[in-house]
């Protein structure tokens, strides 16, 4: 018999550090920046803490030991995944599996990076990891000269063009979404509005992703608390509980920039290979249905990956996706919001935990001129098939 | 002519592969028990997990299954001029492969174009994989 891990932990407090563009301050110092708001929203002490999960490391981030060392932590459980944005999820994840058993009391999530200081590691001669024998993790292939994630999210979107006779224009309203977004949050990066002659009429990255279609290269930090549902409850803030998770999905029919069935890589090509049918764990853990969500936030690296995601959890139908996105569906107010703080397109990159804390906020009602209204449950999900969904009802 | 090349690393099961590629033949890796061909090469039968694998010649020939043109100036002194393309090609075979569109043929370049394979040795390490219109 497995645990029952419904509304058994809880997201308590979050912080972070300003977000910006070449930063002075090291990651480590935004780091406490963002831990001291984290337990100053929580009410914790820092003696509270005794779990560290981490997946943006050195040299992008900070690990876990400098991190326990320089903030003074003592912690008995500690989770910290290879370098890639693709494990936010489960660095949440395992917080949440940490404190459910007791090998942990609280867990601080931490992630402070400067993307801009270490720019040279996610493309180019700088790119180690790029170089992997049969092909890089995102399907870099640098002796032809295809590197950065971005080359790898660019093959999945020519294809679907192809194939589903998607276009650029369709496209933009991805991260004109995700732009309006921005521009009700004071602390994104992002100001201006982004209209589609600007989207269209940017430089071209690798064909077809565009300028904007790109996240941003930033610096910042944030803090997240994981405890377990019952401490949560005697602390400051109204609790935002995990309610249902599933892990990523791996295997020759899975490209990590692509949704099953697409036919990158060695993917399997039709309807047998792109059916959800393993898609459902996370809503049957939570005890609801995808019509319940009412806030879908993505891992928004490229635009073609809020696409691929409405895809794979079964939000609209295989090759349905760029027109779904049209006339407002994904903008507050629209049939399904999503990235609502702006995303790693228009707020930060701050691995995706931008976007975690806006949820929060959301479901807490604290989110000002962007609240969703009668907030219950929001789902994160990835085009690589990981997700949890999130509650404010025990 | 010297030409700088980023890193280039192969796997001890890929050795026969390339070996071919710098004799001008494609050559996939199959398993005898169950008859399937496989990419990238692997130590075993991705399908039956047998731990035998045979290197057949393969026809040559696909279709462009996804392809990218590279616009950023990624890798200074590339011996690759700028916008430059690469493809990932489905062959008959099955496995999909990367290489780059012979770039005298690009205004063929589509998803689906039918293609065949050719090698252009650039350096006594590196070969490269070269798809022209069938």
């Amino acid at each position: 018999m497995t645990l029952k891990l419904r509304n058994q932990t809880a997201i308590v407090g979050i912080g972070s550090s300003t977000f910006g563009r070449g930063l002075e301050e090291s990651q480590l110092k935004l780091g406490s920046i963002a831990l001291a708001e984290a337990l100053r929203d929580s009410g914790l002490k820092r003696s509270d803490i005794d779990g560290i999960s981490i997946h943006m490391g050195w040299p992008l981030g900070i690990d876990y030991d400098r991190a326990a060392e320089a903030y003074g932590l003592n912690t008995r459980w500690v989770y910290q995944s290879w370098l890639h944005g693709r494990f936010v999820t489960s660095a949440l994840q395992a917080a949440s599996m940490a404190v459910a058993c007791g090998m942990a009391s609280v867990v601080a999530c931490i992630t402070a990076v400067s993307f801009t200081r270490e720019r040279h590691i996610l493309g180019g001669p700088g790119d180690l990891e790029g170089c992997r024998e049969d092909g890089g993790s995102h399907g870099e292939v640098p002796y032809l000269g295809l590197t950065a994630p971005a080359g790898g999210a660019a093959l999945s979107m020519q294809r679907y063009m192809s194939l589903y006779g998607a276009t650029s224009e369709q496209l933009a309203a991805v991260p004109i979404a995700f732009r309006k977004h921005a521009c009700l949050n004071p602390k994104a990066l992002m100001q201006e509005p982004l209209t589609l002659d600007s989207h269209q009429s940017a430089r071209m990255v690798v064909d077809p992703l565009r300028l904007y279609d790109c996240c941003l290269v930033s610096d910042g930090a944030i803090v997240t608390l994981v405890t377990t549902a019952d401490r949560a409850r005697d602390l400051r803030q109204k609790p935002v509980y995990i309610s249902g998770m599933q892990g990523i999905r791996s295997g020759r029919n899975e490209f990590i920039f692509a949704p099953p069935g697409l036919g990158i890589q060695q993917q399997g090509v039709g309807p047998e290979f792109s059916n959800p049918v393993f898609n459902n764990d996370v809503y049957e853990m939570a005890n609801i249905s995808r019509n319940d969500i009412q806030g879908l936030y993505t891992y928004d690296a490229f635009s073609p990956l809020v696409l691929f995601v409405l895809e794979r959890f079964g939000f609209c139908a295989t090759g349905e996706a760029a027109r779904w996105v049209q006339n407002g569906a994904i903008e507050l107010g629209g049939k399904l919001p999503m990235n609502t703080s702006g995303g790693l397109l228009s707020e930060a990159h701050v691995g995706g935990w931008n976007s975690i804390s806006e949820m929060v906020r959301q479901l807490r009602g604290q989110a000002d001129g962007r609240q969703i209204s009668s907030c219950n449950h929001l789902q994160w999900a990835t085009c690589w098939g990981d997700s949890f969904i999130l509650g404010n009802q025990a | 002519m010297t030409i700088r090349t980023p890193l280039f690393r192969k796997s001890p099961e890929s050795l026969p592969f390339w070996q071919a590629a710098q004799e001008g033949r494609l050559v996939l890796p199959f398993c005898p028990k169950c008859d399937q061909p496989h990419l990238p090469v692997g130590p075993v039968c991705p399908f039956c997990f047998s731990d035998l694998i045979i290197f057949k010649e393969s026809s040559g020939k696909g279709k462009v299954s996804s392809f990218t043109v590279v616009h950023k100036q990624w890798f200074p002194d590339f011996y690759r001029p700028l916008p430059y393309n690469v493809v990932q090609v489905e062959l008959t075979e099955g496995p999909r492969l990367m290489g780059i569109f012979e770039e005298k043929d690009i205004a063929d370049l589509t998803v689906g174009a039918n293609v065949e394979v050719g090698f252009k040795i650039l350096t006594p390490e590196l070969t490269l994989i070269v798809f022209s219109p069938e």
